[in-house]
């Protein structure tokens, strides 16, 4: 009687415990099924963290035309072009420093700063994308005479991956043009009916990401130029753009595009579906005015170039 | 007994049968209108309106007003619309007219169309003119469609000489641009097919294969100063017939080919150009991109410009092109009136934000503009800082001149809402 008293109540204690392990297992299944994507860009999960103005540090505020998020050194660096000056900042966010490249800057536009510390910044009133080692204390033009129909190029947004290949746009072409580590032309990606291309950025997986102002679409290639996907048009519609300006990519796949007109950033799944937008035309701080710019670093801070305000708006 | 209960049984299915006819009878007529359900004879109506007594016999009246039913478009009690109309014009008008073939479902829309504006062009209860249109067809298109333009010109197209607007437009929606019943091409050759083979049109086209080339790049449709309708400015190479400057040879295998690659078959003469695409900001794109925007042969435009400057702008900038349509935002700059956003943009390159000349305070103050503004205004410019956005105060800080609800093209109420956004304690 006891035994079977015993087993009962083994069988009890075995179903809830059975109960429990389907429970875990229910919520560890519901964690892999809902996209990872789903979670990190739920609307009201992207707040206005802060912003970074004039300050008697920094001086007067010009035209602000390019971010870029150093991981390797944790540092915020952004392009005053106005001024010829690139302003660093740390991880906090607090005025590190500024230079002018011994004053070979005369409008830098965008800059990316490769795994060495060497920063490229592109110079559209020379025609040239300057290479800028402040180690070395050199400042030369890119060599473009290996990329063929090179007369004259354009160079517009620019890119890093994760070896350091550089990804350049030619505006007159409608094409990337990519550059290896050293700095030798590799080879070409051709954005074909492209008619106002405007960003690029490349995704962690290697894919490359570009945008396109006038169509107002978004295109995925793979690394050697294979074009995976197209999405986005314009409209008046949810999900739409009115004048989209810049895009970039978070490590979860995310898209987000930052339409100029709508003072708006919209964000993309992986497939191109439009998941939200965020911010509205305003002065106060997490507003947009015809914001200009967008980058997104591994931490998934949000950083817009709000070029009518004159400040770079962070979210999170 | 069951012979009893099946004939209660029949006559409560009968009883049933009739509420439910009754009520959906009851529920039907509720539905309907007044105006609806009780056609108003247009002889009640005649009674104070006898103005409508001689129109009504005219030949072309509008059907049902002939048939004297007026509360087909009107309710006689009361209504939201003017004129007592039962809906919006357009929705009115459109409820019995479809469209055949899918007349009214097109690409293009004529504005009046898209506005539901019929009667800018039709009258709604007679007219001597076929369609109740409200004039002569060519008079009527010339109303709105710049008459001094087309007819102030020495040469005339024949159709435009005859008023005849319809032979190459639609008058309500197109699937081409302009509202034309073809494409250019088609719609120029569907005339002058015997005269572009002719060999006096090959010899005066310079022997370039241009029988599927739009024939407007070139020629004005309506009427021109020049010979065969050529427009009225052109680009030297094309007067002087010298084609070969930037396209191949006629005999080439490519003979509308260019010379050169992207931009540098323009800057090859217009050197000076070069720097105005050496900016910050500029308007490069893929190909020969000058001609986005200027014609290689020939306009009736300052520059070269392909059409009328804001329409040039809207081909790429269809948003700012709907803001401005927008009829909300009715107080706009003049240059944005007036379509010249050259004032203020720079449409090849700038280093200033917005394609602006200059800064904001110099693009509004310069001489030409608001000059005096500039000394009596609330401060702006260097040390006067927007609390909201830390940023320097500039005429754009208040003014949205592209359009906007208030006063002054201002971006809120002044009276309410304008200085308080910085001046809190107030």
């Amino acid at each position: 009687m006891t035994v079977q008293l015993h087993m009962a109540n083994d069988k009890c204690s075995g179903v809830i415990m059975s109960k429990k392990i389907h429970l875990v297992t229910l919520f560890l299944i519901f964690f892999l099924i809902v996209p990872a994507t789903a979670l990190c860009a739920r609307k009201g999960r992207i707040k206005h963290l802060t912003s970074i103005t004039r300050n008697a540090e920094t001086g007067r505020l010009g035209l602000l035309s390019g971010i870029f998020f150093d991981e390797n050194r944790k540092r915020l660096y952004l392009t005053d072009t106005t001024n010829k000056r690139i302003l660093a900042f740390d991880v906090d966010l607090k005025f590190v420093s500024q230079f002018n490249a011994a004053g070979a800057l005369e409008a830098p536009t965008c800059l990316v700063r490769n795994s060495k510390g060497q920063f490229f910044v592109v110079e559209p009133t020379k025609g040239s994308v300057l290479f800028v080692d402040i180690k070395q204390r050199s400042v030369k033009p890119i060599d473009f005479s290996a990329v063929p129909e090179a007369d004259p190029i354009y160079a517009g947004n620019m890119a890093l991956d994760s070896a350091d290949n550089l990804y350049i746009i030619d505006k007159a072409k409608q094409r990337i043009l990519i550059f290896d580590e050293d700095l030798r032309f590799d080879r070409q990606v051709l954005v074909k009916e492209g008619k106002g291309l405007s960003d690029v950025k490349v995704g962690s997986k290697g894919n490359i990401y570009t945008l396109d102002t006038i169509d107002g679409s978004v295109r995925v290639f793979d690394n050697q130029g294979k074009l995976l996907l197209t999405f986005g048009k314009k409209g008046r519609d949810k999900g739409e753009f009115d004048f989209p300006v810049s895009l970039a990519v978070c490590r979860k796949g995310l898209i987000y595009v930052v339409d100029q007109h709508k003072h708006k950033v919209l964000a993309f799944n992986r497939r191109g579906e439009f998941l939200l937008e965020f911010s509205q035309l305003g002065w106060r701080e997490g507003r947009l005015h015809y914001p200009s710019y967008i980058y997104v670093n591994k931490a998934g801070r949000i950083f817009i170039l709000d070029r009518g305000n004159s400040r770079v708006s962070i979210f999170e | 007994m069951q012979k009893t209960i099946v004939v209660i049984s029949k006559k409560i299915y009968w009883a049933f049968f009739i509420f439910i006819c009754v009520s959906i009878s009851a529920l039907l007529a509720a539905d309907q209108t007044y105006a609806e359900s009780t056609r108003v004879s247009l002889k009640k109506c005649l009674k104070c309106h006898t103005d409508l007594e001689r129109e009504i016999a005219s030949r072309g009246a509008h059907a049902p007003f002939k048939k004297l039913e007026c509360s087909t478009c009107h309710n006689p009690h009361t209504s939201n619309y003017q004129h007592l109309v039962k809906e919006h014009i357009g929705k009115l008008c459109k409820s019995c007219h479809k469209g055949k073939k899918g007349a009214f479902d097109k690409k293009y829309g004529h504005s009046p169309f898209e506005e539901g504006a019929c009667l800018k062009c039709h009258n709604a209860h007679s007219s001597k003119n076929r369609k109740l249109l409200i004039a002569e067809r060519g008079e009527l298109c010339f109303s709105c469609h710049a008459r001094k333009e087309i007819i102030s010109k020495k040469h005339k197209h024949k159709p435009v000489k005859k008023g005849d607007c319809l032979t190459c437009h639609s008058p309500h929606t197109s699937d081409h641009e302009a509202m034309l019943k073809r494409n250019v091409t088609q719609a120029c050759v569907s005339c002058h097919s015997k005269r572009i083979r002719s060999k006096e049109a090959k010899k005066s086209h310079s022997y370039y294969p241009v029988q599927d080339a739009k024939c407007t790049s070139c020629h004005n449709p309506h009427a021109s100063n020049q010979r065969n309708l050529i427009k009225e400015s052109s680009h030297k190479p094309f007067a002087r017939k010298k084609c070969t400057q930037c396209h191949n040879s006629a005999q080439s295998r490519d003979p509308l080919g260019v010379k050169a690659e992207g931009m540098s078959v323009c800057t090859a003469c217009h050197q000076s150009i070069k720097e105005d695409f050496r900016k910050v900001n500029t308007h490069v794109g893929p190909g020969v991109f000058c001609t986005n925007c200027h014609s290689p042969h020939s306009s009736d435009e300052a520059h070269m410009i392909k059409a009328k400057e804001a329409k040039t702008c809207a081909t790429c900038h269809e948003d700012t092109a709907d803001l401005l349509r927008d009829k909300k935002y009715k107080h706009k700059h003049p240059s944005v009136k007036e379509g010249k956003c050259g004032d203020c943009h720079r449409p090849h390159g700038s280093n200033f934000r917005l394609f602006f000349g200059a800064d904001e305070i110099t693009t509004c103050t310069s001489d030409d503009c608001h000059k005096r503004h500039a000394s009596f205004t609330h401060p702006i410019g260097k040390g006067a800082i927007d609390p909201r956005s830390k940023a320097e105060i500039t005429c754009i800080t208040c003014h949205n001149l592209m359009g906007s609800r208030h006063d002054f093209s201002l971006r809120f109420d002044r009276k309410k809402e304008l200085c308080i956004q910085c001046h809190k304690g107030y």
